[in-house]
């Protein structure tokens, strides 16, 4: 899957690649003037079995080492590049996605093409299959190392730094409704772990637990801070929200009991499963409420070696 | 089942998934309108089968490391939606059928819920 995962953001990354980024751009060109015995000569010294044919940096035609081969068969003595070409041939533009330049190498079944800037039409590149193939392992290559040296980075945070007690602090203001960002803080922590090299199971818990909380204080409350401990050994997650509170904590508790509005249920949540589930998936966790003010929620979930496995029940209140 | 499966089984409407994406294979499902009972699976779903379309459907799943949406009963998915599935590398689609069906073809297709039943 991981694997996959990776794939698939390569593809993406390659819907952003240009012709520009890929393309070759000192092009060996001939002139319409040269005769195909220099052509011979150039095609075999520089390896290649194409090349455009340029008057100053204007694209007049294309000629390749099949144009040369019907000319060595054929009972000429000599000619011109300009008179054996293909005139008028099919380019690309630099700023054209990389894609729609390899649906042109299918369609047309050419080997290369030559590419022209899209203002003053001039020759500014050639771009080959050969051309596209290293253009995208490179991509690929850069987005990889990116993001590994990111979860490398983050992952020997605690063993590279030197200190008594070592503890990072991650901190997100909530907003009571808006739910274009209602989740988002959970989600960007859930990445934030990933990084920091934590245990899958381990996660998948915190990321649970932070999110039910985030929703409940983004669908009751008026704002809230919900702040995350990392240390060696633990991650604590604490919300302290300002809103209505909660009357009975302990019936709050309770799985299935829910005091939310139509509306919220409209949302897809008021299953009463919320404060349950942060339950299951912390080892402390410490709710405490002040109707009126507002609604305070510690999480406490154990990461070193001893802790606990997903499915194992959590140590609850 | 391959994903591309469910898309043809359900007639669904691929909003956000590469091509080779949809290859990919589908064993286990949660279905529901309900995000805390998704979220409450002691199991990592292949699929969310669901009739909400909003923000949260998409946050949902990937708090629950779930990896692919059918948004049932033919609700309309905002941009924003889709925008969000790319971010978070989810496969998004649509279907016209109401939740029962869908999930009963599914059903009938071999694929479960992947939890053990209380
Ligand atoms: N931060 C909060 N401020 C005020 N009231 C809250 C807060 N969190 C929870 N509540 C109250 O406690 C009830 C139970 O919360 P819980 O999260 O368990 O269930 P829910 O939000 O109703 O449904 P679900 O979480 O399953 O979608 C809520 O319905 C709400 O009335
Ligand atoms: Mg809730």
């Amino acid at each position: 899957m991981a694997l996959t995962a990776k794939f698939v953001k390569t593809q993406e990354l390659l819907f952003e690649l240009r012709v520009a980024d890929v393309m070759r751009r000192d092009v060996i060109t001939v002139r319409p003037d040269q005769t195909m015995t220099e052509l011979r000569r150039i095609l075999r010294d520089h390896r290649i079995s194409g090349t455009p044919v340029a008057a100053g940096d204007e694209l007049v035609g294309m000629i390749t080492i099949a144009d040369l081969i019907a000319f060595l068969n054929s009972d000429e003595e000599e000619a011109l590049i300009g008179d054996k070409m293909t005139a008028n041939p099919d380019s690309l533009f630099s700023d054209q996605l990389l894609v729609h330049a390899i649906q042109q190498f299918d369609a047309t079944r050419f080997g290369r093409f030559p590419v022209l800037d899209p203002r003053s039409r001039k020759l500014v590149g050639i771009l080959t299959k050969g051309l596209i193939i290293e253009g995208m392992l490179r991509a690929m290559e850069q987005a990889f190392q990116e993001e590994e040296i990111r979860q490398y980075r983050a992952s020997h945070i605690f063993e590279d730094m030197v200190a008594e007690y070592k503890e990072i602090y991650l901190t997100y203001e909530l907003v009571g409704r808006d739910f274009d960002r209602a989740g988002k803080a959970s989600t960007q922590m859930k990445r934030n772990l990933k990084r920091l090299g934590i245990r899958p199971d381990i996660i998948h818990r915190l990321a649970v637990a932070s999110y039910e909380a985030e929703m409940n204080t983004v669908l009751y409350a008026e704002s809230g801070v919900m702040e995350f401990r990392i240390a060696p050994e633990e991650i604590v997650m604490r919300l302290r929200d300002r809103g209505p509170g909660i009357a009975d904590v302990e019936k709050a508790k309770q799985p299935g009991y829910s005091g939310a509005p139509e509306w919220v249920r409209e949302m897809g949540f008021g299953a009463g499963m919320g404060i349950p589930n942060i339950i299951k998936c912390a080892d402390r966790i410490d709710l405490q409420s002040t109707v009126g003010v507002g609604t305070t929620l510690s999480v406490r979930i154990f990461t070193g070696a001893g802790a606990n496995r997903a499915g194992d029940e959590g140590g609850g209140t | 089942m391959t994903l591309r499966e469910v898309v043809e089984e359900l007639s669904a409407e691929v909003l956000h998934g590469a091509e080779e994406e949809l290859n990919g294979t589908v064993a286990t499902v949660a279905a529901g309108d309900l995000m805390s009972d998704v979220l409450t699976r002691a199991t990592i779903a292949d699929l969310l089968v669901t009739g909400l379309s909003n923000m949260q459907t998409i946050r949902t799943a990937t708090v629950a490391g779930i990896k692919s949406i059918v948004i049932v009963r033919g609700k309309p998915v905002s941009p924003q939606m889709i925008d969000l599935a790319r971010e978070e590398d989810l496969v998004l689609m649509v279907t016209g059928m109401k939740l029962f069906e869908a999930a009963g073809r599914l059903w009938a297709r071999g694929l479960r819920t992947g939890e053990t039943r209380a």
